[in-house]
């Protein structure tokens, strides 16, 4: 639905933001500010909030959305009219929403999507019924292809109904059969429940979990030192080609200097020398069999020892 | 059946986050992981051989190694659930089935790089997936696994989730950061790499959901358990959409190298294709398809798939029967393309659109000499001339359908009486496209 929609009704800012400006909308809006460390990146979430409170974003809810998200309002409408899902004007209750895309499309898509246009009497292109129950929309991939043709009521993947409930079962798809009894399900529901109540677009914010820092931009701290600091791995020795011996390793960046030890006669390990945190390798005159090892040292301290290594023949 | 690393709790309720830990969950956020070092972490997912599951197969610990350190900026860890390649579910399946695992993977990545805010983009349509997500994060918050000191450690990580709005091109590693950003869904040019400046100019990894959810077996039955499962150049299992044309279509876990005939007809996967098999397109609709003979022969691994022109993806398996037009499924799959592209570039902006009213054209019984080797010669010329891959992702489809099953779009074409009428161009007016 992202075509203009010019023949649209603008409702004026006088009706629309006291929809908006309420405590409940504000404060989640507030703690989806705080999300991220500028307000514009809570301006896709903002957008969804002002699309459920109103049921769709009129012009006027694109602004409020600029402005609570410091954006340029053409920023916003820009953004507004990229992304498909928000509804720039006015949809039924019942928005089906029938994917057309290759897997539902090779499993009979079109069958469906002609029947139901047939049945709701609109085209398929965002026709709204009469009676203001349903909008029809074919789409692009839904992202459940196991259940092709697949079909969105509303937020919910339906492709049957199962015990008096819109259902998506293993490997079920839509049939022009199962349709109908959608749509027969929607028909009860709209005399049984006279509004739809709403629905949490933004599946249950969280709020006051004591995780979320408290002011804006404070999601962005850098993590302060929580890890031990690494030691070299992959000790290892071999001969130069004229006779030395060869200990090479790998190692983090941020470590400093490392400690070359050898196992002396009585069993403890004894510094040797020292090396640069750069090096990689060490050469030198060493008794075969020697047992060496390295140990990394950082800003944020000595690591634990790497592997002990031989020296080779 | 084979050991399953990901989807090993599906239809267990492992929703709950005491379900999940009654299953062995969370088990790693403890000394397994904590004594680690990051450069020990990055180095054992090296040395597991893990690839991203997103689609390009990019050696996951060779990702994270690229990401700086002490760069005084954060770092962010962003979650690509924008799941939207046709023919591809698992993602969907895996957060709705098992959401904790993947918030354990990412504690895990997290851990590794020193992110201390993480986000997981979720595309729009799965609002169900979502909800579940919402609730695991809630209840790992209260159990003290995210915020601040994690398990006790001086360790902090927070988890938003974050709704996207409906776009395909998103998927895209630049495309999903800048909408991130609040901006439109459009591809950055690389470089800056997002490892070095990505989210909010700061350096960002971006990982598939199931990348991230491999990551608590691998450290729990260490690197060399992992790295022996699948073929050497494409280690571990892998999670496969399967849907089309077969008795059983749904999500199974393999491992990598599985032959393809495997999986549609196993007893343990979709138990067989109904009618006859015409052909398979192996991973997703970007990939070029196989013919039910290439399919025969085919082992899904990056390697073996990539030696028949065509690769693994996203693991999405569509197949397809003898009744089946692929003149029809060509006119899907490029009216998506057209639908999808997100207008930034011209090659991919303009051609694919216009490889779209041809098709619209052909399928509708109003193809004329010549217009295949018109779409194949457009396929050619907006395949890399653009930011992103999507432009090659629709030509891919297009050159390989029509090379393959060329008698087949001969045939559509040969039924217009009028095909040998000159093609006008007025035919082809942008407005014809935007209904």
């Amino acid at each position: 639905m992202s075509h203009h929609p010019v023949h649209v009704v603008q409702p004026a800012d006088a009706e629309i933001l006291p929809k908006l400006e309420t405590p409940a909308v504000i404060s989640r809006l507030e703690e989806l500010i705080r999300r991220y460390p500028v307000k514009r990146g809570a301006l896709l979430q903002a957008l969804w909030l002002a699309q459920e409170t109103l049921g769709w974003l009129p012009n006027a809810a694109i602004r409020w959305a600029a402005l609570k998200c410091e954006v340029s309002p053409v920023h916003a409408y820009g953004v507004s009219m990229f992304y498909t899902m928000y509804k720039k004007e006015p949809t039924g209750r019942f928005f089906l929403q029938i994917c057309q895309n290759v897997s539902c499309h090779i499993q009979g898509a079109e069958n469906v999507i002609v029947h139901a246009e047939k049945v709701l009497g609109v085209a398929s292109q965002g026709g709204n019924t009469a009676d203001g129950l349903f909008t029809l929309l074919r789409v692009e991939c839904l992202g459940a292809c196991g259940n092709g043709p697949v079909m969105q009521v509303n937020d919910d993947f339906a492709t049957d109904v199962v015990d008096g409930e819109l259902a998506m079962p293993d490997g079920v798809g839509l049939t022009t059969e199962r349709f109908d009894r959608i749509v027969a399900w929607c028909r009860a529901r709209a005399v049984a429940i006279p509004t739809e109540p709403a629905r949490d677009s933004l599946g249950g914010m969280l709020v006051g979990t004591g995780g979320h820092p408290g002011a804006t931009g404070a999601t962005s701290a850098v993590q302060g030192i929580y890890a031990p600091p690494a030691p070299a791995l992959g000790l290892g020795s071999s001969r130069t080609e004229d006779g030395k011996v060869k200990l090479s390793w790998r190692a983090a960046p941020e470590t400093t200097t490392f400690h070359l030890e050898t196992r002396s006669g009585s069993g403890e390990f004894a510094a040797l020398a020292s090396l640069s945190g750069k090096d990689k390798e060490w050469i030198g005159e060493l008794a075969v069999g020697t047992e060496v090892r390295l140990v990394a040292e950082s800003a944020v301290g000595r690591a634990k020892p790497s592997n002990i290594a031989k020296v080779v023949a | 059946m084979a050991t399953l690393t990901v989807t090993q709790n599906f239809g267990k309720g492992a929703q709950d986050i005491g379900v999940y830990k009654s299953l062995g969950g969370y088990s790693s956020l403890s000394s397994r992981l904590f004594d680690l070092s990051q450069f020990e972490l990055i180095d054992l997912v090296m040395r597991s051989g893990l690839r991203g599951r997103g689609g390009a197969g990019f050696p996951t610990g060779m990702k994270w190694s690229f990401v700086p350190r002490n760069s005084g900026k954060p770092v962010y860890l962003v979650v690509n659930a924008d799941e939207g390649e046709p023919g591809t579910f698992k993602d969907h399946r895996l957060m709705l089935e098992d959401p904790h695992r993947l918030i354990e993977g990412m504690i895990i990545c997290g851990w590794a790089l020193g992110v201390r805010t993480a986000y997981i983009y979720v595309r729009g349509e799965f609002l169900p997936a979502i909800e579940a997500l919402n609730a695991a994060v809630k209840q790992a918050y209260e159990a003290g696994l995210l915020g601040k000191n994690i398990a006790g450690t001086s360790f902090c990580m927070d988890i938003y989730v974050h709704r996207g709005a409906g776009a395909y091109i998103c998927g895209e590693e630049t495309a999903l950061i800048n909408s991130l950003e609040g901006f439109k869904g459009q591809p950055r040019l690389k470089p800056p790499f997002p490892a070095v400046s990505g989210a909010f100019a700061s350096p960002t990894c971006v990982n598939n959901v199931e990348t991230l959810m491999a990551l608590p077996w691998i450290l729990e039955n260490g690197p060399e358990a992992y790295a022996k499962m699948g073929t050497p150049k494409s280690p571990g299992t892998k999670v496969f959409s399967v849907s089309g044309d077969v008795k059983r279509p749904g999500v199974y876990e393999a491992p990598l190298g599985t032959p393809l005939m495997e999986i549609l007809e196993g007893k343990d996967y979709c138990q067989g294709v109904v009618g006859t098999l015409k052909g398979v397109i192996p991973g997703g609709s970007s990939s070029p398809a196989l013919t039910a003979e290439e399919a025969k022969q085919a082992n899904l691994d990056y390697e073996a798939l990539a030696g028949l022109k065509t690769m693994l993806g996203s693991g999405a398996v569509v197949a397809f029967n003898t009744t089946r037009s692929v003149v029809g499924m060509l006119a899907s799959l490029t009216r998506f393309y057209a639908h999808e592209s997100c207008g930034q570039c011209t090659p991919c902006r303009e051609g694919t659109g216009y490889a779209d009213r041809i098709l619209k054209t052909v399928v509708s019984g109003h193809g004329r000499d010549g217009d295949l080797e018109q779409i194949l010669d457009l396929a050619a010329n907006f395949t890399s001339s653009t930011i992103c891959p999507l432009g090659a992702a629709d030509s891919a489809p297009i050159i390989n359908f029509i090379g393959k099953f060329r008698s087949e779009f001969d045939a559509v074409v040969a039924k217009n009486p009028d095909r040998g009428e000159p093609r006008l161009s007025k035919n082809f007016r942008p407005g014809a496209f935007w209904e």
